[in-house]
């Protein structure tokens, strides 16, 4: 895949793990390419020399910045860790693999999570398709598992509302409609600005503000405004 | 200027969006939400609600992507991309092997005669074979034929006998009970079956 499709060049945004602690989601104007934009280039030009050793140890940064954001983007779309895990390897393989096709002018961060979400969407296609002919009942059970191992800590009680909170609000954005999904995925949970939404989806950015507006109108609707 | 009527919620929800890009807010908005108490109530719920709803996705992904899973992932990527840039392996083919493998294809004309000797042993095992049906099956004909011949004469010899009347009777006895049999099947499951079939008799009546 590539990034024929972006529209407008960006400048890039800082990463959002590097964004002050305690304020979700709100992104610094940044007015020159961010670290992982500047990363990427370095990495280009290192695959470029020929120098595979530097390149895939600067690589590893580059991981470390995007490998949270992106777990959650894709565990948000396919709800199994398993498939989230690997849709995220699968992207960082096919980036590093595609470096010299990347282009300063885009900010890193729109061309990966466009490749990672296309990744999601086939993977979530080809489990669909699956799960026509498979059950499917073991892998969420095997999930649930390891989420309530994961998190030891607080009473069984809280953990018990918090996942039920969790599955409400699971099943509410799945009920989006799909541009909708996309759309508040990407801006909500993977702090994207609707321009940068704009970039990685081809939509007009408008487009993009009017799908997340209804997006969060149907959840609360759906929610009864509370998650 | 303020807006002299309420906020609408996508005037309200764009405020939200700018206000989390980092990008300027609509000024007209902002100083009306700072004015208006009911609009800044509204702001702040949706807020609440929108950060909730961020919350929780960061809280459950977080508790599925441990930081060892995170670790254990790093790692994973760097063993992938290890094969990335590097120019496919070829194996080739080991050298003694090669040759070694050239002096058996030299020599392989060598076992034709052993191709030879296996047809002709195949073809004189299946005369032989023939042949030995043939005396195997002529006894046994003559057996049948001379067994025939005694049949014919036999007849009077049974008859002359002094258990025929009883085995006669015995055998009348058993054919009628096949025939009471044949006439009213005694099992149940089996009746519908014996409904659809002819039955002997009734095609020997007929004809």
């Amino acid at each position: 895949m590539s990034g024929d499709l972006l529209t407008a060049p960006e400048p890039g945004a800082a990463p959002r793990d590097a964004r002050p602690a305690g304020v979700p989601g709100r992104k610094p104007p940044a007015a020159q390419p961010s670290e992982d934009s500047r990363l990427a280039v370095e990495i280009r030009e290192l695959v470029e020399r020929g120098d595979m050793d530097e390149a895939r140890e600067r690589f590893g940064e580059l991981v470390a910045l995007h490998q949270r954001r992106a777990s959650r983007i894709a565990y948000q779309y396919l709800r199994d860790t398993a498939d989230a895990d690997e849709a995220v390897q699968d992207a960082f393989v096919k980036v590093f693999s595609h470096i010299a096709s990347y282009r300063e002018a885009w900010p890193f961060e729109v061309w990966f999570t466009r490749i990672l979400i296309n990744g999601c969407l086939d993977r979530a296609k080809a489990r669909g398709r699956r799960e026509r002919w498979f059950s499917h009942g073991e892998l969420s059970h095997a999930d649930e598992a390891r989420a309530s191992m994961a998190s030891p800590g607080g009473n069984p009680e809280q953990r018990l509302l918090a996942r039920e909170r969790r599955g409400r609000l699971a099943a509410a954005i799945d009920r989006l409609d799909g541009r909708q999904r996309t759309v508040f995925m990407l801006c909500h949970y993977g702090d994207c600005t609707p321009r940068e939404v704009s970039a990685m989806t081809g939509l007009n950015e408008s487009t993009v503000r009017v799908h997340l507006f209804r997006a969060a109108r149907k959840l609360r609707g759906l929610l009864g405004g509370k998650p | 200027m303020t807006f002299a009527r309420h906020l609408a919620d996508d005037r309200l929800f764009d405020c939200y969006v700018a206000e989390r890009a980092g990008d300027a807010a609509d000024l007209r908005a902002a100083e009306h939400l700072a004015e208006c108490e009911s609009c800044g109530a509204r702001y702040t719920e949706l807020v609440r609600f929108m950060d909730r709803v961020y919350e929780e996705a960061v809280a459950e992904a977080d508790e599925v992507f441990t930081p060892e899973q995170l670790r254990a992932q790093q790692q994973q990527i760097a063993r992938r991309i290890e094969a990335v840039g590097r120019p496919p392996r070829v194996i080739s083919f080991p050298a003694a092997g090669a040759r070694q493998g050239f002096a058996v294809s030299a020599t392989r004309s060598a076992p034709r005669w052993v191709a030879a000797a296996a047809a002709a042993g195949l073809f004189i095992g299946i005369a032989v074979g023939y042949q030995l049906e043939g005396r195997r099956a002529r006894p046994a004909a003559a057996a049948r034929h001379e067994a025939g011949s005694l049949r014919a004469v036999t007849p009077t010899a049974v008859a002359m006998t002094g258990n025929a009347p009883a085995d006669v009777a015995s055998d009348d006895a058993f054919l009628s009970e096949l025939e009471i049999a044949l006439e009213r099947p005694r099992t149940r499951e089996l009746m519908a079956i014996d409904a659809f079939t002819p039955h002997f008799r009734e095609i020997r009546n007929e004809k």
